[in-house]
């Protein structure tokens, strides 16, 4: 038996909709510890990672471990059923193939259950090493999605440079070419607005700006994003689910165009 | 993956047997509105152009005897389902890709931009439906982040020739070329669309002309010995991994197919001896076969006695014929230590070279292809992408799949590879019924390997 209950419903339509765009089918494993997902996109360029703790769940009982194959797309469906501020309930045998999603106004005066099919997709675990990262960059999330709609207006690719004065991002296009500059900056009110650079020696790489844009859709999970980069690692933009967990993007990056393609 | 994902066998089978069929249909009508002909005043249908919708197989006049392993492909999906997984073509991008040259440019030849006996042309009047067909082609695999490597055929192993020289190849297409005469006195649009395919052949010419276009556009060429002949036998030869219809993935409906040895040997319970020896009881193109014994039996044999050499002792001489002087030894020596070029060149993709594509094709073939070159641009932006296995290393699945649910999925991910990917060439051998070996490159690549990995742990 497994049974999740969520008060606020409204972070898991989030979840969902910050990886719906990057994969579309994917198994939710879930344990005692908590509801993990991994996966990565059909080019396997990108690689999303999803934990929520138990403990951040209102109620959470997994009897026995489970990997649950959905397709995220008709989870998200489902999830726009519910209200924002509904409680979200789910269910599922041990042995059964549906999943069930139930959703409790607050009041509680009204209940909708929705069944779902289960999928039976398999898919493979990257084992993905804990790495010391040359540089790390934490910083508003608003800030991070502007700069990356901002430049995708202008070309396909960014290079983000972590130096001493800051962290750059810039492009080429067609049309010309932008630079935006962020420097670490800690004298804000809020300190989720600030900007911090950690680093140990600088790095400069280039990634598609298509994924990137997908990963800013975890936006609304969290005020702040922590983007960490090696030069022989995929960088890791890791957004913080509140008291749960995280939820963290993986992107190998392109090789420089000076570099030996062979 | 598993056969049960395959929705059930005989569909699946179906697939196999109509998907060369549409590949070629389609590679052409597409081809045809890729290169934009109808604005090329010198590529022109020199008749007046009715597109056949229905196109038959294009295989040279040799395959109507059967090449390759004689029903390995069906032996494979019968006993072996587990060895041959359906992929989406977005799945190879960013990996190396060998392709075989000589097949391509059959195909090309008999289809794109045929009509009736005539075909494309450049303005001297030479064929240049294969330079069509390859441009067109690599640009696709090009945009779709595959590293593509063209092989090309070598001298054919003697013993191949003998069996080749059985099969009257020649005599077939003077069969044609007389049929299409009588074809063409008589008016038959039908008979002289049949048979003018029947006597396309391939010259040196042709391949010297690909050899140019692939150079010009950064594209690495190889040429093998001993290629084997049909894409089946590929396997015998020892590619690790071997993909088909690869080229039609457009349609989307048919997922390319890939084959994997060493999955094929867990499934069938056999090594790779015992497998190049039932290889060679089912028949293959290096010698005859045994009459009477077909794939299925061949499996039961070698399973029950383990090796050739026990099954011709033990085997009913008067049920089975087994032709004098069988040179089953020798061919056994052919499979395991193929005849290959030990010399490997260095495999590399360079920026095309703009202005000799432009000469090349515009100017000496009367091509009409600004757009096409400006393809080959995009394309060149998304072969730097990297992928993520090449950065870190697979681990084991540990989500082993639930029961099996009435829903289809069609998300599959390569098997879990023991090694990095890092300095690993993934060998593939690619679309139509021939294929080439490629296994003198897995060695020195497993050497380079080795090398990276030492220095590392310096």
């Amino acid at each position: 038996m497994l049974e999740l209950r969520l008060l606020q419903g409204g972070l898991l339509k989030k979840v969902l909709e910050a990886m719906r765009e990057l994969v579309t089918d994917a198994n939710f494993d879930c344990s005692r510890s908590g509801c993990s997902l991994q996966a990565m996109d059909s080019s396997h360029v990108a690689l999303v990672a999803l934990l929520l703790r138990s403990d951040g769940f209102d109620h959470f009982r997994c009897d026995r471990n489970r990997s649950m194959g959905m397709n995220l797309n008709h989870v998200a469906k489902l999830l726009r059923c519910a209200g924002n501020d509904d409680i979200i309930t789910l269910k599922a045998d041990d042995d059964g193939d549906t999943v069930t999603f139930m959703f409790e106004s607050p009041k509680q005066d009204k209940i909708a259950d929705f069944e779902m099919k289960l999928m039976d997709i398999q898919s493979e675990h990257l084992g993905i090493p804990e790495a010391e990262y040359q540089a790390i960059v934490k910083m508003p999330s608003q800030e991070f999605a502007r700069i990356c709609r901002d430049l995708s207006t202008i070309g396909d690719s960014v290079v983000i440079s972590v130096t001493k004065e800051g962290v750059k991002f810039s492009t080429k296009g067609d049309i010309g070419s932008a630079n935006i500059v962020c420097r670490q900056n800690t004298t804000v009110d809020k300190p989720e607005e600030s900007t911090i650079i950690e680093m140990k020696d600088p790095v400069s790489l280039t990634f598609a700006l298509r994924y990137l844009i997908s990963f800013t859709k975890a936006t609304p999970l969290s005020n702040t994003v922590t983007v960490s980069m090696s030069s022989d690692l995929p960088m890791v933009v890791e957004y913080k689910i509140a008291d749960m967990g995280y939820i963290r993007y993986y992107l190998a990056p392109k090789i420089d165009e000076d570099e030996d393609q062979a | 993956m598993e056969a049960s994902r395959i929705k059930d066998d005989a569909s699946f089978r179906w697939t196999f047997q109509i998907a060369q069929v549409i590949l070629n249909g389609r590679s052409r009508s597409r081809d045809r509105e890729a290169l934009g002909l109808h604005e090329n005043k010198h590529q022109r249908w020199r008749s007046p152009a009715t597109i056949p919708l229905s196109l038959p197989l294009p295989l040279p006049p040799t395959s109507s005897v059967a090449m390759g392993i004689k029903g390995l492909t069906k032996l494979l999906s019968d006993n072996a389902p587990n060895a041959i997984k359906e992929q989406r073509f977005e799945n190879y991008s960013g990996q190396k890709i060998a392709i075989d040259a000589s097949m391509s440019i059959y195909q090309f030849l008999v289809v794109v931009g045929r009509n009736g006996m005539e075909t494309l042309t450049n303005e001297a009047g030479e064929v240049t439906s294969h330079l069509q067909g390859m441009f067109n082609r690599t640009i696709r695999l090009m945009e779709a982040g595959i590293m593509p490597v063209y092989v090309f055929d070598g001298q054919p192993p003697e013993l191949k020739k003998q069996e080749l020289a059985k099969r009257h190849v020649n005599l077939k297409r003077e069969d044609a070329i007389r049929d299409l005469t009588v074809a063409v006195e008589v008016g038959d649009k039908e008979g002289i669309r049949k048979f003018s395919k029947k006597t396309v052949k391939v010259t040196k010419r042709h391949n010297e002309d690909c050899k140019r276009l692939l150079r010009l556009m950064g594209i690495p060429v190889i040429e093998v010995y001993a290629v084997a002949s049909e894409d089946m036998d590929s396997l015998t030869f020892g590619a690790p991994r071997f993909v088909r219809h690869l080229m039609d993935p457009s349609s989307r409906k048919i997922p390319v197919l890939e084959f994997e040895v060493s999955k094929i040997l867990e499934e069938l319970k056999l090594s790779m001896d015992q497998f190049i020896d039932l290889c060679i009881l089912s028949g293959c193109d290096y010698c005859n076969s045994i009459k009477g014994i077909g794939g299925q039996t061949a499996l039961k044999l070698i399973h029950w006695h383990g090796c050739l050499e026990n099954i011709l002792q033990n085997i009913n001489k008067e049920r089975y014929h087994i032709p004098e002087d069988w040179p089953y030894k020798k061919v056994r020596q052919l499979f395991r230590e193929p005849n290959v070029s030990s010399e490997i060149p260095d495999l590399r993709w360079t920026a095309p070279d703009e202005e000799g594509l432009v000469n090349f094709l515009v100017n000496e073939n009367s091509f009409n292809n600004k757009r096409a070159i400006e393809k080959i641009k995009v394309a060149e932006i998304k072969f730097s992408q990297r992928r993520l296995e090449s950065l870190f290393k697979e681990g084991v699945s540990t989500s082993a799949p639930s029961k099996r649910k009435e829903t289809r999925c069609m998300l599959h991910f390569p098997r879990p590879a023991r090694q990095s990917r890092m300095f690993r060439l993934q060998t593939f051998i690619v679309s139509g019924p021939k294929g080439g070996s490629l296994k003198p490159l897995i060695p020195v690549l497993q050497q380079r390997c080795c090398e990276a990995m030492s220095i590392l742990k310096n």
